[in-house]
């Protein structure tokens, strides 16, 4: 009963974060595009507002920068539980265009931490990125809420 | 005291850290921390063909990627002393206008919102979703164009698409008209924004502010007006402003946006017939080139053998207008919020700013990482 309840609850309300490590700006501008009223966002229940401390999605873009090494698990471990990744653009998959020698990236971003969904594209459209958050978002937030710590 | 901001922050969407130094409320002086998003594309172009660079040099920012993309084609056709035939010149200064217009109105909704007025927000965002439709017409893609090649464009532009983004434009216009003075005349927004982030034309000068920051404290400097296609061709004013602080900057951005309408209107009225590329041979040689992004002027460095890119060195606007903005704007801005809200003034695009050198404390020597070595193989 309480559990269900939960569910609702955490289904309907969702924050969102973005973590840029690294990107172009292509994939962000993208994810803001998704705040305008032709995606609108928030007629899903999903708000983005850009704090890790009350996120529950961490939109990751970007390949993983010499400063992000250490520094994404720091932003993960603020991110109260449940919660869950997701890799946005070809960068956080396998660094993309910029994975070659001479640069000082650390792709791909699942082996800093654990990443629930990945979009590729270079850059994902908005309503694939709404696509995928939608699709794996409520589901998985209420699934994790419910597995014992 | 001192209060930190970001990387990850509410305010900031982009990862940097300001340091605001403060009195109670008053912000004293800031400090500006970078290095989270340096990936050293310098350093990844060099020893690369030059074709493979095109690809790259369009990813050094999403937001005016455009532009990054023509300057580097237009340096490889100055080294081969050649131009693109007209057609494909009036088409490239299409694509930049669209960019530029989409990249301000993302600037200026960046600013509203970060001063807490949803409406306008919203609004600009709304208006910027036309801009990506009529790119998308001309290019196929909404953010990386990929639409110069050296010689000319990708594709030739169809009537029917030019027809369309016409129809686009003025339907934008019939909207756009009422926000800048929704911003200009209304008195809370006016409170939020006027004399604060002040930046005076000396100081402007002194630190090498470029584009809509430079222009918004009266130093008219606009690299359109030495670009051979604009000068020959095509008319357009130069808008600047003189009171130099958040309400200017914004406002300045405001009126550009119709300039750029009018500019696209005469290149597609009068675009030219005749081939969209041609064949254009690249010998080696040196050459730089400028250009008005929309931040600002961006040049690009670039010496060659003919094939492979031996040296490239690109210099974006970013980074003197964020600097200009810890140095000169956050000098006793009343509230933190205004400070970030002065932040979000300059348009800070933090993705193409990025740049290392090796500081050897113990020697007292700085190593520039210049020139085709690896960066592991630097003796400190």
């Amino acid at each position: 009963m309480l559990d269900s309840l939960k569910d609702i609850i955490r289904k309907s309300s969702i924050h969102v974060c973005l973590v840029n490590t690294g990107s172009c700006n292509g994939c962000d501008i993208e994810v803001v595009a998704l705040l305008s009223p032709r995606y609108d966002l928030e007629q899903y229940g999903i708000y983005f507002n850009n704090n890790p401390r009350e996120a529950d999605v961490i939109l990751v873009t970007g390949p993983v920068a010499e400063q992000w090494k250490e520094n994404l698990l720091r932003v993960y471990s603020k991110v109260p539980n449940p919660k869950i990744v997701v890799a946005i653009g070809a960068c956080p998959l396998s660094g993309h265009i910029y994975n070659q020698e001479g640069s000082k990236i650390y792709p791909p971003l699942r082996e800093f931490i654990p990443v629930d969904a990945e979009i590729p594209g270079c850059p994902p459209r908005p309503a694939e990125i709404l696509q995928a958050i939608l699709a794996v978002g409520p589901d998985a937030i209420a699934a994790k809420g419910r597995q014992k710590p | 005291m001192i209060l930190p901001i970001g990387p990850v922050h509410p305010g900031l969407k982009e990862p940097l850290r300001l340091k605001l130094h403060t009195r109670g409320e008053r912000v004293l002086s800031a400090e500006i921390d970078y290095g989270y998003v340096h990936r050293g594309i310098e350093k990844i172009m060099e020893g690369k063909t030059w074709q493979k660079a095109v690809y790259l040099s369009e990813r050094v920012c999403g937001i005016c990627s455009y532009i990054h993309s023509q300057t580097f084609i237009e340096t490889f056709e100055k080294i081969a002393g050649d131009e693109a035939p007209l057609r494909a010149q009036f088409l490239r200064v299409i694509a930049n206008e669209l960019d530029r217009i989409q990249s301000h109105l993302l600037a200026n909704s960046t600013y509203f919102s970060i001063i807490e007025h949803e409406t306008l927000f919203m609004y600009m965002l709304s208006l910027r979703e036309m801009i990506m439709d009529a790119i998308e017409l001309l290019a196929g893609n909404r953010v990386h164009m990929a639409w110069n090649v050296v010689g000319g464009v990708r594709q030739d532009a169809k009537e029917v698409h030019l027809k369309s983004i016409l129809d686009i434009l003025d339907k934008f216009e019939s909207q756009y008209s009422k926000y800048p003075q929704m911003f200009e005349h209304g008195p809370l927004l006016g409170l939020r924004s006027k004399d604060v982030g002040f930046i005076s034309k000396e100081d402007s000068i002194k630190a090498r502010t470029v584009g809509p920051i430079a222009r918004a404290s009266s130093v008219p400097t606009d690299l359109r007006t030495d670009h051979p296609t604009y000068r020959d061709h095509l008319d357009f004013n130069v808008i600047w402003r003189d009171e130099g602080d958040n309400f200017a900057r914004t406002m300045n951005r405001f009126d550009e946006i119709p300039e750029s309408i009018k500019l696209i209107r005469q290149c597609i009225e009068n675009l030219p017939e005749g081939k969209f590329r041609k064949k254009i041979d690249i010998p080696a040689g040196y050459a730089d080139r400028r250009n008005e992004a929309p931040r600002g002027e961006v040049a690009y460095m670039i010496e060659t053998n003919g094939n492979l890119i031996k040296n490239i060195s690109i210099r974006t606007p970013s980074i003197m207008n964020i600097d200009a903005c810890a140095r000169y704007m956050f000098k006793d801005v009343a509230t933190v919020a205004d400070a970030v809200a002065t932040y979000a003034s300059v348009d800070p695009c933090i993705a193409c700013a990025e740049r290392v050198t090796i500081v050897d404390e113990e020697a007292n020597k700085t190593h520039e990482i210049r020139g085709i070595h690896n960066i592991k193989t630097i003796e400190l």
